[in-house]
């Protein structure tokens, strides 16, 4: 039967809705968020990829010399450039010439926005082709409220756009797969570009991919290695030619000097620093570290419903993919594409997890290092939806329409009503399933870290701070801290220092390896009384102290 | 076949038990308002001196913030160890109680709202006669390096790190001249599980010891103390060891080495012959390798 014109559009549509509604709702709440740390220096490193952007469309030739490219884009070279291109591009478009955004930063931030927000899309359409609309719906909007993917959307960073660009190019080499041809197989390609252009954990996907190609033709595949002759899927070796090419096309900083600059963009990120972070009461700063991190962290902070749901698909998944390979399926059965779909679902996910199995891996990310698997998480929840679904219609008889909507309803309702809760605390919010943000503080989970809940005192500080106040900024960047100036979110006549002693304000942002600078404030302002301390849901998580003057203190 | 469907009837509970769950946990704890209304209450069983303690600690900061400076002094929030206070309070919420007062003879427990607050006693709190942090004043305290004095400020430019510096250097000092860094005052370090100690800092230079000596001391049955260096910058065992000596009227009571990843280290000199009497008291403080030296300690005489 043909498809009737709404059925033809209502899924490009419906993802397409899913976009423009997550933008909208982070754009709406990216007021109360203070910037973080790495948001600071992405900004600097955006407002100088973006004045050679200028210098391109002035004088080309000029541009292209090495010496202007070195100018330019070594700022932050340890990252690639696509995103910091795009927050450029957007704040140069969007806010300079379109006036779009009284905000610079909520503009730059509008670019991180519009491309994490992909994820629900291709959520969505995958979800939708591979168990249904519902489900599929469902599956986005459980992305969409997660506490920590809701954090890291409205960022001007990287770790939400990865995992949105991961999931469309794991997508678009599904679709690959099944089509055969090229066309697929050629935007695979260019995804895996963007990736690789976004940041390193693309490098991961590739294994990922093999892995899966071995294991769904299982036998097959060892017969044509033996006889030399292995049939490599055409997106595979897309990814393996258009991908380099689309990465090292937009990221000028590998024009020149390729080999020994992207040895280092590799040692960079192979040998990187370990940061501290706090996990059951003790703070890890060198290796080993903690296996189990991974794991907890995504069982404290992914609501448990998302996480029931994904447990039940799982499990049917595997219970499906026992009986395929028992009965060996017809290909022609509709079920059949199940286990290769379901199979790269997996890989999805353990690929983003697999780092984290190594007690060499630093964990100071948190959980944003791994948020590439929560799609895949919430595509096999869309799996236990779908099943829970069908059973409970099963047992609903005649009121079996109004299962869906109040299924859907019972699963989504904690998710929402706990993610709008969070913010702007993302990186504070725990689930219940560990007593929320009082229990993680009571087992020694980490409170905040990145230094954006100045956000959080910034009611405080342009209250009570005296005229040309000068403010110790402790884990804000001093770039965030001056973009939240020019944002209107802090008095510009405020200023940011580094230096406690020379402060009238301290901010201190909870770590317990931190502390020390919370003790230093104590010993110069002569005082351990904070003027007002920033709490999510009673748990301390950011504080401000004001110097003693003598006029307040006779 | 109907039960296994009944089943998938626990996915919507589990999805409402979620949501209640959540606004239980979320509304479990204390607000910063209810903190600070709670003051009347606290004053109401306090005493001056009685130590202060927040259950669980996360909830330390807005304690400080209710209670101030007065209730929750630097001396007792950066404490050596709880032996010398008689009395605590032990302000509770979620059912929390402070590991740190175990074995403590609870004397009342009463209910303030979300709070518990318990007052507790000290089964042998100690007789503390002269704690050495309380007196820095050139008249009661000199200090050397080498042969040098060092020189007493009490409006020394203040000087603070950050997370990667030193622990600040207070504006009351004796600072060593020619020597940047080199000086004695009172401070705050951080120790190995990140507690803030009060303590003095005093570090020797390479090949000169530091001197501290005090006058006229009331000494008790022994000189108890605790030595440390910042935890953060030093756990990783990159500085050398100090050791330091007490004396008393030129007797060396006791030495103690400081390796740099011992953490806060305490240590017991029994005064012997010079119980009882008012003396003057050296800590004589001495790097034993090459590298980095920091040590900073807390003694008192009890």
């Amino acid at each position: 039967m043909k498809p009737t014109r709404w059925e033809r559009y209502a899924d490009p549509l419906l993802a397409l809705a899913l976009w423009a509604g997550y933008v909208a709702l982070l754009l709406a709440t990216s007021r109360h968020l203070g910037y973080a740390r790495d948001e600071g220096f992405y900004f600097d490193a955006a407002r100088s990829y973006e004045a050679w952007f200028r210098v391109l469309a002035e004088n080309p030739s000029e541009a292209l010399r090495r010496a202007t490219i070195d100018r330019y884009w070594s700022v932050n070279h340890e990252h690639p450039a696509l995103m910091k291109s795009l927050f450029a591009l957007s704040h140069r478009f969007l806010y300079e010439k379109l006036h779009w955004f009284r905000a610079e930063g909520t503009s730059m931030r509008f670019a991180g926005m519009a491309v994490s927000s992909l994820a629900l899309s291709f959520t969505y359409l995958w979800g939708r082709r591979a168990v249904g609309r519902v489900a599929g719906l469902v599956a986005a909007l459980l992305l969409a409220f997660m506490p920590r993917t809701f954090y890291n959307a409205h960022l001007e960073c990287f770790d939400m756009p990865v995992a949105a660009l991961w999931l469309v190019t794991t997508y678009l080499y599904w679709r690959s797969l099944a089509s055969g041809g090229w066309r697929w197989a050629i935007a695979t390609g260019v995804a895996y570009g963007l990736l690789l252009d976004t940041k390193h954990n693309s490098w991961l996907l590739p294994i990922a991919l093999v892995l899966h190609l071995v294991a769904t033709r299982g036998r097959l595949f060892l017969r044509e290695l033996r006889a030399g002759r292995v049939a490599v899927p055409k997106a595979l070796v897309a990814m393996a030619t258009i991908g380099p090419l689309v990465f090292y096309a937009g990221w000028p900083w590998i024009w020149h000097d390729t080999g020994k600059r992207l040895a280092e963009y590799v040692a960079f990120h192979l040998g990187h620093e370990y940061y501290n972070m706090e996990f059951l009461g003790r703070t890890y700063w060198k290796p080993p570290m903690p296996r189990g991190y991974a794991w907890l962290m995504t069982l404290g902070t992914v609501p448990g419903i998302t996480l029931l749901l994904f447990a039940v698909g799982l499990v049917a998944s595997l219970f499906h993919a026992r009986r395929a390979l028992r009965e060996r399926l017809e290909p022609a059965r509709d079920d059949a594409a199940r286990l290769p779909t379901d199979a790269l679902w997996l890989v999805g996910l353990l690929g983003a997890y697999a780092p984290w199995l190594s007690t060499g891996t630093p964990i100071f990310g948190g959980t944003k290092h791994w948020l590439t698997a929560y799609p895949f998480l919430c595509l096999f929840a869309a799996r236990g939806f779908e099943l829970a679904r069908e059973r409970l219609g099963e047992l609903a008889g005649r009121r079996r329409a109004l299962v869906t909507p109040a299924l859907a309803a019972s699963v989504l309702a904690s998710p929402v009503v706990i993610t709008l809760h969070s913010h702007p605390w993302g990186l504070s919010a725990y689930t219940p399933l560990v007593g929320g943000a009082p229990g993680a503080a009571s087992l020694g989970l980490n409170r905040t870290f990145w230094g954006y809940t100045t956000g959080s005192l910034a009611s405080t500080l342009n209250r009570d701070a005296p005229p040309g106040a000068v403010v110790y900024v402790h884990d804000t960047a001093l770039q965030s801290f001056f973009v939240m100036q020019r944002d209107g979110q802090l008095r510009r006549d405020l200023r940011g220092t580094l230096d406690i002693a020379a402060s009238d304000f301290a901010l201190y942002h909870h770590e317990p390896h931190m502390g020390r600078v919370d003790y230093q404030i104590w010993v110069d302002y002569g005082t351990v009384r904070p003027l007002a301390v920033g709490a999510y849901d009673g748990v301390p998580v950011v504080w401000l102290y004001e110097r003693p003057r003598p006029e307040s203190h006779p | 076949m109907a039960s296994a469907r009944l089943l998938f009837a626990l996915v919507p509970l589990a999805g409402l038990l979620e949501l209640t769950s959540h606004f239980f946990f979320s509304m479990r704890a204390p607000t910063g308002d209810d903190w600070s209304k709670l003051r009347g209450a606290l004053a109401a069983v306090a005493k001056p001196g009685d130590l202060i303690v927040a259950a669980p600690d996360w909830a330390d900061p807005l304690a400080r913030r209710s209670f101030g400076d007065a209730m929750m002094p630097l001396a007792a929030v950066a404490r050596p160890d709880e032996s010398a206070f008689a009395r605590a309070v032990e302000v509770g919420i979620l059912g929390s109680h402070a590991p740190a007062l175990d074995g403590w003879r609870t004397v009342s427990e009463t209910r303030a709202g979300r709070f518990a607050l318990r007052v507790l006693e000290n089964p042998a709190p100690a007789r503390v006669r002269y704690r050495f942090l309380d007196h820095v004043a050139p008249d009661q305290l000199t200090v050397a390096l080498g042969e040098r004095e060092c020189a007493y400020t009490e409006s020394g430019r203040p000087r603070t790190g950050g997370l990667f510096g030193p622990a600040t250097v207070p504006s009351v000092r004796h600072e060593c001249p020619g020597f940047p860094g080199v000086y004695a005052g009172v401070t705050v370090i951080d120790d190995e599980e990140y507690r803030p100690r009060r303590c003095m800092w005093a570090t020797p230079s390479a090949g000169e010891p530091l001197r501290l000596r005090y006058r006229d001391v009331p000494l008790g049955e022994k000189i108890y103390g605790y030595t440390g260096n910042s935890w953060f910058l030093y756990r990783d065992g990159r500085s050398a060891p100090v050791e330091l000596v007490v004396r008393v009227g030129g007797d060396a009571l006791g030495r103690a080495v400081h390796q740099p990843a011992d953490g806060w280290k305490r240590f017991e000199f029994s005064a012997g012959a010079h119980a009882g009497e008012r003396e003057d008291v050296e800590f004589e403080l001495r790097a034993t390798g090459s590298g980095e030296r920091q040590l900073c300690f807390y003694a008192d005489s009890r």
